[in-house]
């Protein structure tokens, strides 16, 4: 039965309980043979041998109240709501548990456990912040449970898969890219894009976080050879850093034509200080703040001519399900776009469903061998798991045939800006602009 | 590291430390005068910085702005003394405690109405201006300008006028000042509105400095603390003294040792300071004359 098969059936049916392609699903689900799974109980005639419960449980952690978090649990929720509007997966209907991991590792641990052992969650989807998926790694290979993570950029988690694999099998990333191939996508966008922004001399600013030890350990020097710039300094940032002016100072005195960034937690403060005191350099590079959609309204447009890496931008066509995503996202909540967290959080519950039809069971070990193998065109692009053996266990693939994110530029659009994608080439819509004070 | 330029280093020191001060007066006065530390002068602050972020978006006016961040701190901060800490007054746990929780239930509140997102405050005057040959923007000039102004108006305020020496003479002996007079629960009422205004505005700098935030006033209350237990708690010209050691030392940790450091110098000394002076540099008297 195909999916579209799937989408005629009324929502009355489904709650009816679905005779036809429901019960069809379930009875393969029984001959799946698969491994004893949690929480098994209500499968049907499971018995502990795998196949499709009644109900599928997931989870989403996210910190609630940053736009991140927000992202993250609200495009679970969108997605859950469309697979349930559409049949369900494999005929049976998703629940969404949520939890605010409130940024915080002790509170992560918690939500997720709750998740785990108190509500028996089928697999969990989001965290963002390195930091706090870190902290469950432990957790999540007790649980057994499938994690995708939405958010984390640090390879820890990886090499962690790498280090024992049995024990951390049931964590896969869909994204963002990791840190390390953060640093790749900043010396790709660097070699395509600074010659012709005239960045010749660069500082790289990075805030001093986990995830971005990878990006600044050799950034100097692979900007240096590859890209042929000169690096005058790199600098990791203190969280509690509120003034930037001496820091600013610096790289105007070294006579930097850029600041190539890597900060997610404090970008706001920098950037606006940045513009206000219209510093004679360019400014931008992984700066998460402003991937968001509302920032030109929360800075009062001092985010003008900053740019940076991101999963998607709302309106660029990186596969054909981004936009159509980011709309349903508007109207779903008011209008409000969906920030990076968000395309990877919805393209994960879309994996879990592919997973779980396509193995016929709930049980983690088939769902974990069913996205070992599996190519799914998401929201952010062509979407493929690292094996046992690849460079990163169970971390996305990057590159121009899987995913690599867009960089974009806030440009001036009437009273407003908007978010304009300047890198890479197939997806441009406009060119680099200096600020406007230069 | 790389270039330090002393004529960079001395401006940042002067203009920050004028910030500073702003933000740990309201701090210091409440405990000099009340004996309350105020836990939730950090959340006062917010309370400036969003009333601001409010009129900015309804009026697009940054006067107006100002205007509502002295009120509406100023406002709060009379009802809360008037609501709460008059009745807890004579219990300092009690104070601390409700003080404590009062600046988590603002951050709440702030959170809920303005959501995580970090928000810009529009400069107070835009533009650049060139001094000793090191532009400057002007906003920064002018929250300088307008903080010395503020404590030099304070100042005055509190040596020259009636209302002023009454403050005064309640923060060096109540009961003496009740022999002449002088009625305690007014001068403390004027005392929580003064230390609202001042914190309400030096919100607003801040955020036009840097961002408003719903956790924005942690930092500030943290630096409160190390600036008044430096310059002496209580003491205004202390505190004066004490936010430009701190700005000195923050800029030259960053400056010159690591930018991994920042905010590092302020609870150092914080610590040094109550293990070696434990009662400040200016010990505890609300001005000097």
């Amino acid at each position: 039965m195909s999916e579209t098969d799937a989408g005629k059936l009324s929502p009355k049916n489904r709650n009816d309980g679905n005779v036809g392609r429901r019960t069809f699903l379930k009875a393969t689900g029984v001959s799946a043979g698969a491994a004893a799974l949690a929480g098994c109980t209500d499968t049907i005639g499971g018995g502990g041998d795998g196949g499709i419960p009644d109900t599928i449980r997931l989870g989403a952690l996210g910190p609630a109240d940053s736009p991140m978090g927000d992202s993250i649990l609200k495009s679970a929720e969108l997605a859950v709501e469309e697979i349930n509007d559409d049949g369900g997966i494999a005929g049976a209907d998703v629940t969404l548990s949520t939890k605010d991991t409130k940024d915080d590792p002790g509170t992560t641990r918690s939500g997720y456990q709750e998740l785990t052992t108190g509500e028996n969650v089928h697999a969990t989807v989001g965290i963002f912040g390195s930091e706090n998926l870190l902290s469950i790694m432990g957790n999540i290979s007790n649980a057994q449970t499938v994690h995708m993570t939405a958010g984390a950029a640090t390879p820890e988690a990886p090499a962690r898969v790498a280090d024992d694999f049995e024990a951390n099998k049931y964590w896969f990333r869909v994204g963002p890219v990791n840190a390390d191939y953060l640093q790749q996508s900043m010396i790709d966008y660097a070699s395509a894009r600074f010659d012709t922004m005239g960045w010749d001399t660069v500082a790289v600013i990075a805030e001093d976080y986990v995830w971005t030890e990878p990006i600044t350990d050799s950034i100097e020097q692979r900007l240096e050879e590859e890209v042929g710039v000169e690096v005058t300094s790199v600098q990791r940032i203190a969280e509690g850093t509120e003034d930037f002016t001496p820091i600013y100072d610096q790289l105007e005195s070294a006579g930097v034509d850029g600041a190539f960034t890597a900060l997610a937690h404090i970008g706001t403060t920098s950037l606006v200080q940045w513009a206000q005191q219209q510093r004679p350099f360019g400014y931008g590079g992984i700066h998460v703040p402003t991937q968001l959609p509302s920032f030109w309204d929360a800075t009062s447009g001092a985010c003008i001519s900053t740019f940076s890496q991101t999963t998607a931008t709302a309106d660029s066509e990186i596969t054909e399900k981004t936009v159509p995503y980011a709309d349903a996202y508007a109207e779903k909540y008011d209008g409000a776009l969906p920030v990076y967290t968000g395309y990877s959080a919805y393209d994960a519950v879309y994996m879990l469903k592919d997973a779980i039809e396509s193995g016929e069971s709930v049980d983690s070990d088939t769902i974990v061998s069913e996205l070992e193998s599996m190519t799914f065109t998401g929201t952010s692009g062509t979407l493929e798991f690292f094996g046992e053996d690849g460079d990163y266990p169970h971390d996305i693939k990057y590159g121009e045939e899987y995913t690599r994110g867009v960089y974009f530029q806030w440009q001036p659009e009437g009273e407003s800006g908007t978010q304009s994608v300047v890198w890479p080439d197939e997806h441009q819509q406009s060119e680099y602009q200096a600020p406007p004070w230069q | 590291m790389v270039d330090v330029n002393a004529v960079n280093l001395a401006t940042n020191v002067l203009l920050l430390g004028a910030l500073y001060s702003l933000v740990a007066i309201g701090f210091t006065l409440i405990f000099g005068v009340g004996g309350v530390l105020n836990l939730a002068h950090g959340a006062v602050l917010s309370i400036g910085a969003y009333s601001a972020v409010a009129v900015v978006r309804a009026t697009g006016s940054v006067p107006l702005a100002a205007v509502a961040a002295a009120a509406g701190a100023g406002l709060f901060s009379l009802a809360f003394y008037k609501g709460m800490i008059r009745y807890a007054r004579e219990s300092p746990v009690l104070v601390l405690i409700l003080t404590l929780v009062m600046g988590l239930v603002i951050e709440q509140v702030v959170l809920v109405a303005f959501g995580g997102q970090a928000l810009a405050v529009p400069s107070l005057l835009a533009g650049q201006t060139e001094v000793a040959g090191q532009r400057l923007s002007n906003n920064r000039v002018f929250v300088f300008a307008l903080s010395w102004l503020l404590i030099g108006g304070l100042f005055y305020f509190v040596n020259r006028t009636k209302t002023g020496q009454a403050i005064l003479a309640t923060s060096m002996s109540e009961k003496g000042a009740a022999l002449v007079g002088i009625e305690a629960d007014r001068v403390y009422t004027y005392t929580w509105i003064l230390a609202g205004v001042l914190a309400g505005l030096a919100g607003l700098f801040l955020a036009s400095f840097q961002t408003a935030t719903p956790l924005m006033g942690r930092t500030p209350l943290l630096l409160s603390f190390s600036i008044v237990v430096i310059g002496g708690l209580g003491s205004i010209r202390g505190s004066v003294i004490g936010a430009y050691l701190i700005s000195f030392l923050d800029q030259v940790t960053v400056t010159l040792v690591s930018t991994r450091l920042a905010g590092v110098s302020a609870l150092v000394v914080l610590v040094l300071v109550l293990l070696i002076k434990p009662e400040g540099l200016f010990g505890r008297e609300l001005a000097e004359h």
